[in-house]
């Protein structure tokens, strides 16, 4: 493959679109090609990540250890598809094993060259997160698709209305002591203007607990960061509930819906009393789509979060005796 | 915070659980992976049940101040012992002056003649305000046998102030209510000291029959002003679960191979291994029971609503 044809295979990565012709030759300048036998097993689970693979042609199988020793197969992924890029984003290990299953011609892009492509306040590098945004959403879906599937039954009909009303209802209060905020894990790295933009661009509310702030199956009018307390996500099928995920202090909800424009994959319900931010829809597409410092680290939130979130539901977790 | 370990099932060398793994309790004494701004080196302490032992109903004791990976005598009994049941503890407390480290703090808590044991992972914030409204809960006679200074010690005898007989052998279901039932006192005493910060309490309790444990946090999300616990309790407290054949060294790692019907389970605050695709992670807010019977190990997860 010469370097005239990667840069012609980049440009028709999914990932990559609209990125001008001079970032796509540099980037095949430190790709390295090589090609992978049917059976080769790239990397296991928990591994160290140090790459990201392209598919060129071929494809790749990804699967995931479960108690029991048994396998389960999530998916599988051929030519213009793209798998470990999470591990290379919040540096854990990776979350899937990943085995070739038709001979492969990849392309591998290093971690440092990676993260080169995604720092900086380049508009590419901007479109670039709000296109892996969009590609963990589909993954996270995928993944709640996967969990729903397992519960059988069907789900229940969304208390949208239900969701309304409680938004409503929802009393305003001052927002949070700053320093407060600085010291969960989610906005350690935030610059501190951007993160004085980030806090004051919504409102807050308390919520008690019991709550439906977004039901599954119907959009979400706002992005939800919690501040204090809890909310759990939910999938809820016959008799069957799940919780995919708690979301506690410094983590965020229903914005799937408001990134890809489907309806929210998870019904979210405070546990605990509640102190939220809430960005509604509109003001979370500026922030999205802006390109100031606060979209930009606003941007990293929403990336560490979708990453945490994928990470939970991959995690197999004891499921609880009683029904709803 | 402490770190806990509860095992259940085959006879198993108690090296396995605190050396051997790569992620093991005494290992998690110094490096938590799933707790880094906090250590746990204020002792250590383990009750084991071996029914080949001299009075087999009383488990093996042994608690140090001294850290676990230092303690020579502790590597060697735990190559010694085989238990089929196992509670053990890494203590952490906070790098205060106030913090008391002395051998009446060690867990797991076991007040002489009671046939169960408990220990805790978390922390009940504000406690001295409440500690003497709990003793109307706790009956006379345990609350004169609380030594030392931790809340630990006053969550253990208000769980046996539920029992029907706090010294007899309890059904595991009696031990699963006594255990909720102590936790709903907590929350009902913290409302009304006006207590309202998050308070971990993931505890395991144990006859050496049956272990109950919680993974749950009153007022999860909310701290006082200034807290120096802050990143520590913002995460849930983590609490892992192997369930299956036996825990076993198998190309080169240790996992719990599969068993249908389950004959062992590892109930802890982290998997004892970095490689955690044979562990199930018990959900925030609920209790797992585990009982030996003769068909097999019985288990039940369920949702922990105090």
């Amino acid at each position: 493959m010469s370097d005239r044809e990667t840069v012609d295979f980049l440009a028709t990565v999914p990932l990559f679109e609209g990125r001008a012709e001079a970032d796509l030759v540099e980037l095949a300048r430190v790709m390295r090609r090589r090609t992978v036998p049917e059976g080769e097993i790239l990397w296991r689970q928990g591994d160290h990540p140090r790459e990201m693979l392209f598919i060129v042609d071929g494809a790749v199988s990804a699967s995931l250890d479960v108690p029991g020793d048994r396998t389960v197969e999530i998916g599988r992924v051929g030519p213009r598809g793209t798998v470990g890029e999470i591990g290379l984003l919040d540096g854990d290990g990776h979350t899937m094993t990943v085995c070739v299953t038709e001979t492969a011609t990849v392309l591998a892009l290093g971690r440092l060259d990676f993260a080169a492509l995604l720092a900086g306040q380049h508009p590419s590098a901007l479109g670039l997160k709000r296109r892996l945004a969009s590609l963990f959403t589909a993954r996270l879906r995928n993944q709640l698709r996967h969990l729903a599937v397992s519960l059988g039954g069907e789900m229940a009909v969304p208390p949208a209305e239900d969701a309304a009303r409680t938004f409503a209802e929802l009393e305003d209060c001052r927002p949070p002591d700053s320093k407060y905020v600085r010291r969960m894990a989610t906005f350690h790295d935030f610059d501190p203007l951007a993160l004085w933009g980030f806090l004051t661009s919504g409102s807050y509310v308390r919520c008690p607990p019991g709550r439906t702030l977004v039901a599954e199956g119907a959009p979400s009018t706002a992005y939800y960061l919690t501040i204090n307390g809890a909310v759990e996500k939910v999938l809820v099928r016959g008799d069957w509930r799940i919780r995919v995920g708690l979301v506690g202090p410094g983590r965020a909800f229903g914005y799937e819906s408001l990134i890809d424009g489907r309806p929210s994959p998870v019904t979210a319900i405070t546990r605990e009393r509640a102190v939220l931010l809430v960005v509604p829809s509109d003001l979370f597409e500026q922030l999205f789509n802006g390109e100031d410092a606060v979209s930009r680290g606003f941007l990293d939130v929403i990336q560490k979060d979708l990453i945490a979130s994928l990470r939970e539901t991959l995690r197999p977790s004891a499921r609880l005796a009683g029904s709803v | 915070m402490c770190r806990i370990l509860a095992y259940l099932g085959e006879p198993l060398p108690v090296q396995n659980l605190l050396f051997d793994t790569d992620n093991s309790l005494v290992r998690q004494s110094y490096s938590p992976r799933m707790m880094n701004t906090f250590l746990n080196l204020a002792g250590f302490g383990m009750k084991a049940w071996d029914p080949t032992s001299l009075r087999p109903e009383d488990p093996f004791t042994y608690r140090a101040t001294t850290l676990p990976s230092y303690d020579r005598n502790l590597r060697f009994i735990s190559s010694k012992l085989a238990p089929t049941c196992l509670v053990a503890h890494v203590r952490g407390v906070t790098y205060s002056s106030e913090a008391v480290v002395a051998d009446t703090n060690l867990h797991p808590f076991h007040f002489a003649g009671a046939r169960v044991v408990l220990a805790h992972n978390g922390h009940l914030r504000r406690f001295p305000e409440m500690r003497y409204s709990l003793v109307e809960h706790v009956r006379p006679e345990l609350a004169q046998r609380i030594e030392g200074t931790t809340d630990s010690e006053w969550i253990y005898a208000l769980v046996l102030s539920q029992l029907d007989d706090p010294y007899g052998l309890p059904e595991t279901r009696e031990l699963a209510d006594a255990t909720a039932n102590a936790l709903r006192i907590l929350r009902n005493v913290r409302a009304a000291h006006g207590i309202d910060t998050s308070s971990p309490v993931n505890l395991c309790v144990s006859t050496g029959r049956a272990v109950v444990a919680t993974r749950v946090s009153f007022d999860y999300g909310w701290y006082p002003p200034e807290d120096d616990m802050l990143e520590t309790d913002l995460p849930f407290v983590s609490l892992w679960c192997a369930i299956g054949g036996e825990y076993t060294k198998r190309n080169g790692g240790w996992q719990m191979t599969s068993g249908n019907p389950p004959r062992s389970v590892i109930i802890a605050s982290e998997p004892l291994t970095t490689d955690f695709s044979t562990w199930l992670e018990v959900p925030e807010y609920s209790m797992v029971t585990a009982e030996l019977t003769r068909e097999g190990l019985e288990l039940e997860t369920r949702d922990l609503d105090v």
